[in-house]
């Protein structure tokens, strides 16, 4: 069991190795393709072994990772002085006062430093076949990029599942340090693969951000070694009930919000768009940002019901909504899709905060179906880039007369993110049945108000954009299907698959493969029973023949707009009050909205302080 | 259950009698005598007879998806579902028709989509507190279950019922929330593109929307159906009076007036009941 689990990270970093040096595209192609199923069979024999598994280390191990820490500090610190970016240059020499600080506070004492168990194999999954589908996804789009550089772009990307493997698996604060700032590393290394200016200063603020996020948790190891005497996170779980202090676990939770790039520290993941679009997909969907959530989880039984958590969900719950108004005012394509992550990291941690059983299974929901249905909407945001040259909302206007296709799936993405019966919306419903009950604390009203209001506004965004996409001037005159690529057709339609029929099973879903893991997040399933399709919670029920009921409306749609005209009907022009207009139009840019910038800006900053002083009981 | 299917089978033509109705009632508030009660249906057997001119397929076809979906989700909410789920279904059968108002390239079809959305953003969470705000009162999301309860839900929230009430323009596209169909500057909206039997399926969603609107409102009465009839009648002849006392507001002044009066209200109500309730 310990080998499989080490294989989850080390196959990675093999392959990765094995594409970095084979000199021929069809080779790498090949290595790549077996990272797939490999890895989806390591996560299936971990995941049916005994868990949790507590691994013990050799001590060597630990002098190996802290040599580690102080190399990756120092090439930091050695970028910094490169680029010459105060920022970077002064928080690694802050990490390296801390880390020396830490090192000679730090007891000595015998533990397991790796911890197994469903949360992280639930991390497993996502890494396996999500992550993977992208790196083959990005096999293709290299060769249509640059494909002298295609080596260097699909290791890296092979070798960052590994570390996310590694990172949702450590036990010991100060290894998750090393694992969070090498993220932090890889995500710096992808945003400034093209080189040119925007991206090395891109690439240069995401190493800053994140840097305090490395901060915040050296500084919870040392309040966590001052008030508890303990570093590892099964230590500080054990301590439910009776913490001294929420100082260490405020920090760790402002790790958290940077990592999952929250206001004000959304601008990191924002000017990651400069990089590939496979970088974007990988950083939203199965690594880097899902971090946030998992690193939530992790806390949120020692959290729940505190003021740090009351604070969490409303500083999450007002990401939630503030960045989806933002993106309305958004025309890049890529951009709308970021500050939707955003907005629904912004939901995971509130779930995840929140703590109750149904809370964590909504939270896990959302990060299974947001990664899926991220990864393939950055794809298909791709697709759209390499093949029909549209970037932005002005270019996809018509797009349903050349690219059928790519529609569909991009449709099929976006209404998952909102409207019934997909995985998204039954985390949302569960979500607001969950916070009724606690109606009695302004946290848990404010959480409902944010869901209601932040969900309709993504509603909103994600209509305005297939709104414009499916706009045609007339009949199809004659219909064709796109041809794509196999590559891109063999990493999409999996994802579209799993989005479709993960939603119409939801009950099986959440019930069975789901709920065991939140019975190891916090110690008890979510009240959720299986009835057929019918998912029966405490309070209330969705049935099957609703969802079946929705999936044949939603499905009959594509089939009718495709296929079937209605003969014997004369066709018009659409009507102009007997005017010459021309008819190139284009959307509502909610210009208005852009005014509250910066008073959302301004509000988060509070926000955070007020989480982290209040919350960790600073004052 | 069979009750359920009679009424949502039933309910284009009661729609359609509620409408012929308002249109009277309407009259009567201007002074004047108005159209017979059948008048809808007039309307629609004429539509049956007129040529349909479309602009394309998609579009025509999203009509009539418009129509079912609207019918389906009026089932849900009737067959005593979660009503959360209703509420949410009821954005689905929105979403045919602005995807069928995007589909085509006209200004006024556009803009009247876009304002549909923006109705959607100002009424939906309203309606989620008020659901939430049934639940808290009657401890359950179920709609048979609310409908067969002991308690008054009007009593313990009279806010978020004065809120649901205030929202009903803007789900009806009444005055001062007409802003998606517009008649005088928007001709219409999503609805300008459709013509005979397509325009007649759209015609019918709308009276369809009528029995859904006003199921909420008969919900706050809980288990005493008679009150709840009253509260629907009184409902509705609020809805008009103001729909004829009132001008248009643009979309900052609907989203501004729900967000920042209704749900305040409503979340007013929510905590103090459920602080008297600890």
């Amino acid at each position: 069991m310990e080998k499989v689990a080490g294989a989850l990270v080390l196959v990675p970093w093999l392959l990765a190795l094995l594409v970095f040096i084979s000199p021929w595209h069809r080779v790498r192609q090949f290595f790549t393709f077996l990272s797939l199923p490999i890895l989806t069979f390591l996560t299936y024999k971990v995941s049916v072994g005994n868990l949790p598994l507590l691994v013990e280390t050799p001590n060597w191990l630990n002098g190996l990772v802290t040599l580690y820490d102080f190399l990756l500090l120092f090439y930091f610190l050695y970028q910094g002085l490169k680029f010459k970016d105060f920022l970077v240059s002064v928080l690694s020499l802050f990490q390296l006062f801390l880390l020396v600080w830490v090192l000679k506070v730090l007891p000595h004492k015998e533990g397991a430093e790796l911890l197994v168990d469903r949360l992280t194999v639930f991390m497993y999954w996502i890494v396996a076949t999500v992550g993977t589908l992208i790196a083959i996804y990005a096999t293709k789009y290299m060769e249509q990029e640059d494909l002298s550089r295609e080596n260097r772009f699909v290791s890296v990307l092979l070798w960052f599942l590994g570390v996310m493997n590694f990172a949702v698996s450590v036990n010991n604060l100060e290894w998750f340090f090393a694992l969070f700032e090498t993220t932090t590393l890889a995500s710096y290394v992808l945003i400034r693969f093209r080189w040119d200016e925007i991206s090395v200063k891109n690439a240069l603020r995401a190493l800053w951000m994140n840097q305090i996020g490395g901060v915040a948790i050296l500084l919870a190891i040392l309040f966590a070694v001052k008030y508890y005497g303990v570093y590892r996170f099964t230590e500080i779980l054990s301590m439910k009930g009776h913490l001294a202090s929420m100082v260490p676990l405020s920090f760790l939770a402002i790790s958290a919000l940077v990592k999952g790039a929250q206001l004000p520290f959304h601008r990191w993941l924002l000017g990651a768009m400069v990089a590939p679009t496979p970088v974007s997909a990988i950083l939203h969907s199965a690594t880097m940002v899902k971090i946030a959530p998992y690193l939530i989880l992790r806390l949120s039984p020692v959290i729940k019901g505190t003021l740090l958590a009351k604070l969490l969900i409303i500083t999450t719950g007002f990401v939630f909504v503030s960045a989806g108004l933002l993106a309305l005012t958004q025309s890049n394509f890529k951009k709308i899709l970021a500050y939707s992550t955003i907005s629904l990291l912004g939901l995971m941690m509130l779930t995840g905060s929140m703590g109750s059983p149904t809370a964590v299974l909504a939270s896990l929901l959302l990060i299974l179906f947001h990664a899926v249905v991220k990864a393939l909407l950055f794809m298909e945001a791709g697709v759209m880039e390499k093949l029909f040259k549209a970037k932005y909302i002005e270019d996809i206007k018509r797009l349903v007369e050349r690219a059928p296709v790519t529609v569909l799936f991009i449709s099929i993405g976006f209404m998952s993110m909102t409207i019934v019966p997909y995985g998204i919306f039954v985390a949302k419903w569960l979500t607001i049945e969950e916070a009724s009950n606690f109606l009695s604390h302004g946290a848990y009203i404010s959480s409902i108000i944010f869901v209601a209001i932040g969900g309709v506004i993504l509603s909103l965004l994600y209509f305005k954009v297939i709104g414009v996409m499916t706009r045609k001037r007339e009949e199809f005159v004659r219909f064709r299907l796109e041809r794509l690529p196999f590559v891109y057709l063999f990493s999409t339609v999996p994802l579209v698959l799993f989005t479709v029929f993960g939603s119409l099973f939801i009950a099986r879903l959440s019930a069975e493969l789901i709920n065991p893991v939140v019975a190891q997040v916090v110690d008890s399933p979510a009240p959720v029973k299986a009835a057929g399709l019918t998912l029966v919670t405490g309070v209330s029920a969705l049935y099957g023949w609703q969802i079946i009921g929705a999936f044949l409306l939603l499905l009959i749609v594509p089939i009718f707009a495709y296929f079937v005209h209605f003969s014997g009907t004369d066709r018009v022009f659409p009507y102009t009050c007997g005017e010459r207009v021309d008819l190139t139009l284009g959307t509502y840019n909610f210009f208005c909205v852009s005014s509250i910038e910066p008073f959302v800006e301004t509000a988060s900053v509070a926000l955070f302080i007020l989480t982290l002083v209040l919350g960790g009981g600073l004052v | 259950m069979t009750l359920a299917l009679v009424l949502t089978l039933l309910s284009p033509v009661i729609g359609g009698f509620v409408y012929g109705f308002e249109r009277i009632l309407r009259a009567r508030m201007q002074g004047r005598v108005g159209p017979p009660l059948l008048q809808p249906f007039y309307d629609f057997f004429k539509l049956l007879e007129k040529r349909s001119l479309i602009v394309h397929s998609f579009h025509a076809f999203m009509g009539i998806m418009y129509l079912l979906g609207t019918w389906f989700s009026l089932y849900v909410l009737l067959s005593g579902g979660d009503i959360l789920v209703a509420i949410f279904f009821h954005l689905l059968s929105l979403a045919f028709l602005v995807v069928g108002g995007f589909s085509v390239r006209s200004p006024y079809s556009i803009i009247g989509s876009m304002r549909e959305l923006l109705h959607m953003v100002a009424y939906e969470p309203v309606f989620v507190l008020a659901a939430a705000g049934l639940y808290l009162v009657t401890g359950t999301f179920q709609v048979s279950e609310i409908l067969h309860s002991d308690q008054l839900p009007i009593l313990y929230v009279p806010l978020v019922f004065l809120s649901l009430l205030l929202t009903l323009p803007s789900v009806l596209k009444k005055s001062p929330f007409d802003l998606s169909e517009a008649h005088q500057e928007i001709i219409g909206g999503p609805e300008i593109e459709y013509s005979g039997k397509y325009y007649e399926a759209v015609y019918t969603a709308k009276w369809i929307e009528y029995v859904y609107a006003f199921f909420f409102v008969f919900l706050f009465a809980g288990g005493k159906w008679w009150l709840g009839a009253l509260l629907v009648l009184f409902s509705f002849f609020l809805v008009n009076l103001i729909d004829n006392v009132t001008a248009r507001f643009n979309f900052r002044q609907m989203v501004a007036f729900h967000w920042y009066i209704l749900i305040p209200l409503t979340v007013i109500n929510l905590m103090l009941l459920a602080l008297w309730r600890n």
